[in-house]
């Protein structure tokens, strides 16, 4: 347990001294002021543009614009964010060898690939939950307070899918010893789950729906049941994929 | 209707994000002469060029581990 204190203390240095965490927290306070912005602005701008003798009536902007705003920024340019930030989790450690030292002075694998799940997770959290509050706050600043239905789970479903990316980061990143692994690894699996997708019936049980997909819960057209399982899903293989790094990591060769 | 006036209490905080973290980008350009890869006048375009995103990819891809020369 004290070896993995330290080694999260360790990673959390490291991040910062990258600038990996103020660059997560810059990007996500970014996004968060962005989606109401967008949500006021876009009227104006079609409103603005020649369409050729088309007079497009939008309705005035409401709180919901914001929140609609706010899935597709975070499905898009949120996920773009995490992936390039901590493409170098697993593989750059290869690349310098820098755990070669630490692993034969007795720290354990599994205690290496935990800890950098953790803080990586926890930087994850910190940045989705400042991306949330900046864009609520501007929300009731524009639009004045509302309550927000089923609040848990649609808050909670694209923070896990985030974590599902760190993970499938990690694998790819030990399993193919290198950034371009790790990138292919999270990318592939965004590829073929947004391909599962093409099929009507499997968006219940489809982790990729919970990207984005949870909006339609504010807007009224589903129902938290409709992505209970792809969470539970999508938490099963969070752990699976943690627990295969960790199997991995044991046999590799550093 | 939206006046430039309303909408300032959002763009003034995002606009200082953005020109901050080219600015962190762009001094540590100039302060440092080797990267991991690509080359200054590179890396110079994409931070001014690609806002938000821009300095990221600079500070992951292409700051390099060495101290300042």
């Amino acid at each position: 347990m004290r070896t993995y204190l330290a080694f999260c203390k360790k990673e959390f240095q490291e991040n910062w001294r990258t600038y990996r965490l103020l660059s997560m927290i810059a990007v996500f306070v970014a996004l968060g002021i962005m989606n109401p912005l967008t949500a006021k602005l876009i009227p104006t701008l079609l409103n603005g543009m020649d369409m050729g003798g088309v007079i497009l009536e939008m309705p005035d902007p409401v709180a919901l614009d914001s929140w609609a705003q706010y899935f597709s920024n975070i499905s898009q340019l949120g996920m773009l964010a995490l992936i390039i930030v901590f493409c170098g989790l697993t593989a750059n450690e290869f690349a310098k060898g820098t755990l070669i030292n630490v692993l034969t002075k007795g720290l354990t694998r599994h205690t290496v690939i935990l800890a950098k799940f953790t803080v990586a997770s926890l930087i994850w959290t910190l940045s989705y939950l400042i991306a949330f509050g900046v864009t609520w706050a501007y929300t009731i600043y524009f639009w004045g307070y509302e309550t927000l239905p089923h609040i848990v789970v649609t808050f909670i479903s694209p923070w896990v899918f985030g974590l599902l990316m760190i993970g499938c980061l990690m694998l790819g990143g030990i399993a193919m010893s290198g950034i371009y692994g790790a990138l292919l690894a999270a990318g592939g699996v965004v590829i073929v789950l947004n391909l599962l997708n093409l099929s009507p019936a499997v968006h219940r049980y489809n982790p990729v729906t919970l990207a984005g997909g949870t909006y339609g819960l504010l807007a009224g057209t589903s129902t938290p049941g409709d992505f209970i399982p792809a969470l539970w899903i999508c938490a099963g293989a969070t752990v699976a994929i943690v627990v295969g790094c960790v199997l991995t990591f044991d046999r590799k060769q550093l | 209707m939206n006046s430039l006036m309303d909408l300032l209490p959002v763009i003034i905080p995002l606009a200082i994000i953005q020109v901050g973290l080219m600015v962190a980008a762009l001094i540590h350009i100039l302060t440092h002469s080797s990267y991991k890869m690509g080359n200054r006048i590179l890396w110079i375009v994409v931070v001014i060029v690609v806002n938000t995103i821009g300095p990221i990819l600079y500070f992951v891809l292409g700051r390099s581990d060495e101290e300042r020369s």
